[in-house]
């Protein structure tokens, strides 16, 4: 298949795109929120009557929205406005909007906030201090509880040769996407319309129209052009506020974050406390013992399911006959956790990687001997039952290794070189549905995602056409449509864009070519071509041009439309081991190799990362420099995890770092030279065999690079980042 | 941002003025504007006026024998591109690189760095370290003060009331270094920062130290321990380092422990004081 110049390049180019933060209607008002000033309290009492005494201004708070509050999900820390209660820092209070932008900030600070202080919570170690020796039980801590176990641990642990018990702790990590969260809602007799930067245009539609307390139908969502979103734009956020401010001003009202808000306010990975053992005897793994303290912020009790889904990754890609899991969802006074490209799974990465070669160490076994000896191949069985698909891992492993090895044999002293190894499964989403239609001179894709960067819409849904139809990709076409032209589509995210959307693509086109067989009176297989500057039908050596193939009223339309759809299932676990929670089954399994060389400073712990090489097992892959360009930008996004990015929390929960000067993401400088690999043969549950790939690349960089810290200084770090200080305390040559 | 009025005069004599008509915290002076701003915007300044300094004809760089005068408003990137400043004051050259990105150091001014004066500057140490002189002109007429007598605090400098920062003269070449430490090595604020020359003249090692609060300051303990010579004794390297490491006024703050700090200002002297002797640099 043929590589494409981004169909989105130019208007990007030329600065003709319009993001959410550029949008500026006539008539529009500022938007501004206000924001709680402490952390935690009760008897919140808002008075907006100086906001309202300046010209032009339009204040709402809880007052204003009586009977929405908890929209309709039970959740108070979801929009509008809490009435009573404030759970953490700046979260929002009431909303403003003036004609102008300094005096909707002027209005916001002019608004008189009353509160009392309560005791805030925000650290797990100061929380839970004696745990796990200790129970968790106050239940208002905990929003999820998840507890499986299968075999006899106890009795593995107790008669097997080597146990190993350590803690983690990782970092909250932001998404740090370009654009900030912007909006420009409208609310006319007509409906509700808001157009915004969105993950998910229907995603948004839903939540917002719950809140709201109205029928979806009612509102209209128009995805904008996104700067980024990495997880963090895919529920509704601020969408409700500003059409609520518009609905009580009669205007279009713009609501958009400032940078240090979107630090503050957004939600991202938050902080965890992880416990491995894992017990040995004969070079076999026996059993193993995770446990996982997961901060969850103020997501509600038993309304998080991130625990669960977070503690699947801290048992795998690793055999072991007897396992037990047990993981709190902790509440603490931080905004409700948020997906964060392949939520916890780099941490998870990082965890379960250092651990088992600090397990294969004590148990006298080279830990890659160890670590390829207990892997998941296609067939085996995981911890919670589920049957292996085609897997890669083994073989990314492979080749990782002997890489690695002439990497190490290259190295000088006071360098190293590490692998780290990372599993990711495609999500299904809720489904989607996209239509094509077929003119005499193009194919066009009509379906509701924007494209957030990767070139998965732009590229990904093209490419998958073409290889279908035959046509080359550049006479094929997406085109967006909003929410109320579109068919449905769950978003993009969870990597599922061509591996789901692109599904439904496919089921188009395979309608769309039966129905041309039909006209043709082909039983044989239909492909597009071009010819002369127009499409042809071909069926075995035959051809018949598409004008000649569509009715009066296809033409009138503007080509022959054909509708499909995907709405995809992951496999099943074996509930019979699970006590508590919910756990997830994967769709399909996506696995990659990383190797990394640094260089360790032996006397300031400082990491400088030298060459860089991932091995993907991504099935089948449908856009060479699309993947190739998903994997260098999940590198580099994985380096801050793992060296640099922290989320500083203090005591009375404020954050510490709420902007680009102390959350330190890599620079150019940072990123080294990065091979990218991948491997054939090991079809996944997207089109033709393709898996996804948004979120794999960054899984196992914070993995690779604390083995090959270890490897240059000896330096066995237990927590995220591998900042230099951290780094410092391990170091065995100082 | 609140609104503000944007003068730019031409004359020091007339900037001196627009400054001196308002209170201190009403009319602030703007250079490159690449620390200012973020007050600015921010909110934590909201002055009635801002007087640019880009119409004074400060942007200047001089060499009168051995003396090097910079005025306040040169852009950095025109200071680390001058042929001889690499050379002659190799310490400086590499302080003025340390600060921010290329496309910054082309906005952002000597004067400005000083005049704001943030503890983690990677400046200030340098001048420290190399005596710089600063020539400041103001209602009352002109005066130098050394920037050790400048710089007063985090945040905090001997400027009186509409007083401005004309120029800064580095009295001679000098052999000389700067290491820093970071979490990011570069476009980030250092946790700790060592700058080191030696000053043929006065057969003296000067040290500063800087990252931490206050503000940067001179270590004159470990100068003496350095002893007069270029390159220094191994056995007095020893010495300056451990007294420095032991006995500076360091401190812990949000960036870096003081443990940490105190471990790893001990290498940073050592490869910045063999670096200014002509060693290369390493571990």
């Amino acid at each position: 298949m043929s590589a494409t110049a981004r169909p989105d390049g130019a208007v990007k180019l030329a600065g003709a795109a319009v993001y959410g933060e550029d949008l500026d209607v006539p008539g529009m008002l500022w938007g501004a929120l206000v924001l709680a000033p402490v952390a935690h309290g009760r008897r919140l009492s808002v008075d907006l009557s100086p906001a309202r005494a300046l010209p032009g201004v339009v204040a709402i708070g809880a007052a204003d929205v009586a009977g929405l509050v908890d929209g309709g999900t039970g959740d108070p820390e979801r929009p509008p406005f809490p009435s009573e209660r404030v759970s953490y820092l700046q979260q929002p209070v009431a909303a403003v909007a003036a004609p102008t932008r300094s005096l909707a900030r002027e209005a916001a600070r002019a608004v008189r906030i009353s509160v009392e202080p309560l005791p805030v919570a925000t650290d797990l170690d100061d929380l839970f201090p004696e745990w796990p020796r200790e129970k968790i039980e106050d239940p208002a801590r905990v929003a999820a509880h998840v507890h499986a176990r299968r075999g006899d641990v106890d009795g593995a642990f107790r008669d097997s040769a080597t146990v190993v018990a350590e803690t983690y702790r990782t970092a909250s990590v932001h998404q740090v996407a370009l654009e900030p969260h912007a909006c420009v809602a409208e609310v006319t007799d007509g409906g509700w319309r808001v157009r915004t930067s969105t993950q998910s245009p229907f995603g948004a539609r839903e939540d917002t129209a719950s809140i709201l307390g109205i029928p979806e139908a009612a509102l209209v969502v128009e995805g904008t052009w996104v700067g980024g979103g990495f997880g963090g734009k895919g529920a509704a956020f601020l969408e409700p506020y500003a059409l609520l401010l518009a609905r009580a001003a009669g205007r279009p009202v713009r609501l958009a974050l400032s940078y240090a808000e979107e630090f503050r306010l957004g939600r991202t990975t938050l902080p965890a406390v992880v416990r491995m053992e894992t017990a040995v005897n004969a070079g076999e793994i026996t059993a193993r013992r995770v446990r996982l303290l997961l901060d969850v912020g103020t997501s509600l009790p038993g309304r998080d399911f991130a625990t669960g889904y977070a503690i699947g990754f801290l048992l795998g890609p690793y055999r072991a006959p007897a396992f037990e899991v047990e993981g709190y969802a902790v509440r603490t006074n931080k905004p409700p956790f948020g997906p964060h490209r392949a939520p916890f799974a780099p941490q998870a990465a990082f965890v379960v990687e250092s651990h088992l070669a600090a397990v294969a160490r004590a148990a006298g076994i080279d830990p890659a001997t160890f670590k390829a000896r207990h892997l998941w191949r296609e067939g085996d069985r995981t911890p919670f039952g589920q049957r292996v698909l085609p897997f890669g891992l083994a073989s990314a492993f492979e080749s990782a290794r002997a890489l690695a090895a002439r990497w190490r044999s290259e190295a000088p002293p006071g360098q190293g070189v590490g692998i780290g190894l990372g599993f990711w499964s495609t999500s299904t989403g809720a489904g989607g549905e996209a239509r094509v239609v077929l003119s005499p001179t193009e194919l066009v894709i009509l379906q509701g995602e924007r494209e957030i960067g990767s070139g998965s819409v732009v590229v990904g849904l093209a490419q998958v056409a073409a290889r279908r139809s035959g046509l080359p990709v550049e006479q094929v076409r997406v085109e967006y449509r909003d929410s109320a032209g579109a068919p449905f589509d769950a978003g993009v995210f969870g990597s599922r864009t061509v591996g789901a959307l692109g599904r439904a693509v496919d089921a188009a086109l395979v309608s769309l070519l039966a129905r041309l067989g039909e006209r043709l009176g082909s039983p044989g297989p239909v492909t597009l071509a071009v010819l002369d500057g127009e499409i042809v039908a071909v069926h075995g050596s035959g051809r018949r041009r598409v004008a000649e193939l569509l009715t009066p009223a296809e033409t009138a339309a503007g080509g022959l439309a054909a509708d499909g759809k995907h709405y995809g299932r992951s496999g099943e676990i074996d509930e019979s081991v699970v006590l508590d929670g919910a756990f997830y089954a994967f769709t399909d399994f996506t696995g990659a190799a990383h190797v990394a060389q640094v260089e360790v400073d032996p006397q300031t712990g400082s990491v400088r990362v030298l060459r860089y090489a991932a091995f993907h097992d991504a099935g089948v892959v449908v856009d060479l420099p699309s993947a190739r360009a998903q994997v260098e930008g999940g590198v580099a996004m994985g380096l801050g995890a793992a060296l640099t990015e922290e989320a500083i929390w203090s005591d009375d929960g404020r954050l510490e770092n709420a902007g680009l000067v102390d959350y330190r993401i890599p620079t150019l400088r940072e990123v080294p030279p990065i091979e990218v690999h991948f491997l054939e043969g090991f079809p996944g549950a997207g089109p033709f065999g393709a898996k996804g790939l948004g979120e794999p690349p960054i899984i196992p960089v914070p993995a690779t690079i604390a083995a090959a810290v270890r490897d240059a200084a000896g330096a066995h770090v237990r927590e995220l980042p591998l900042a230099p200080e951290r780094v410092a305390r391990e170091l065995k040559f100082r | 941002m609140a609104p503000f009025e944007l003068v730019a005069p031409a004359t020091p004599d007339e900037a001196i003025a627009e400054l001196g008509a308002l209170g201190a915290s009403d009319a602030v002076p703007l250079a490159g504007g690449t620390d200012l701003l973020f007050d600015l915007d921010d909110g934590r300044l909201a002055p009635r006026r801002v007087v640019s300094l880009r119409r004074l004809p400060w942007q200047t760089l001089d060499w009168n024998g051995p003396i090097l005068t910079v005025g306040s408003t040169l852009p950095l990137r025109r200071l680390e591109t001058d042929p001889e400043v690499r050379t002659r004051l190799p310490g400086l050259y590499t302080a003025v690189r340390a600060v921010g990105s290329v496309a910054l150091r082309h906005q952002a001014t000597l004067g400005g760095n000083l005049g704001r004066s943030a503890p983690a500057s990677d400046l200030v140490p340098m001048l420290l370290a190399l005596d710089a002189e600063i020539d400041l002109v103001g209602p009352q007429g002109a005066r130098t003060v050394p920037v050790d007598q400048f710089v007063i605090g985090s945040r905090r400098t001997a400027l009186r009331p509409a007083e401005l920062i004309r120029s800064v003269r580095f009295p001679e070449p000098r052999p000389s270094a700067y290491l820093w430490q970071r979490v990011r090595p570069f476009r980030d604020i250092s946790q700790m920062a060592v700058a080191v020359a030696y000053s043929p003249a006065r057969a003296r090692w000067r040290v500063a130290v800087a990252g931490f609060p206050p503000r940067p300051l001179l270590v004159p303990e470990v100068e003496d321990a350095l002893g007069p010579v270029l390159p220094p004794a191994r056995s007095d390297l020893d010495r300056g380092a451990h007294v420095l490491s032991t006995r500076a006024p360091i401190v812990g703050d949000k960036r870096a422990s003081e443990a940490y700090r105190r471990q790893i200002v001990r290498p940073l002297l050592e490869r910045a004081v063999r670096r200014a002797s002509g060693e290369k640099a390493g571990s």
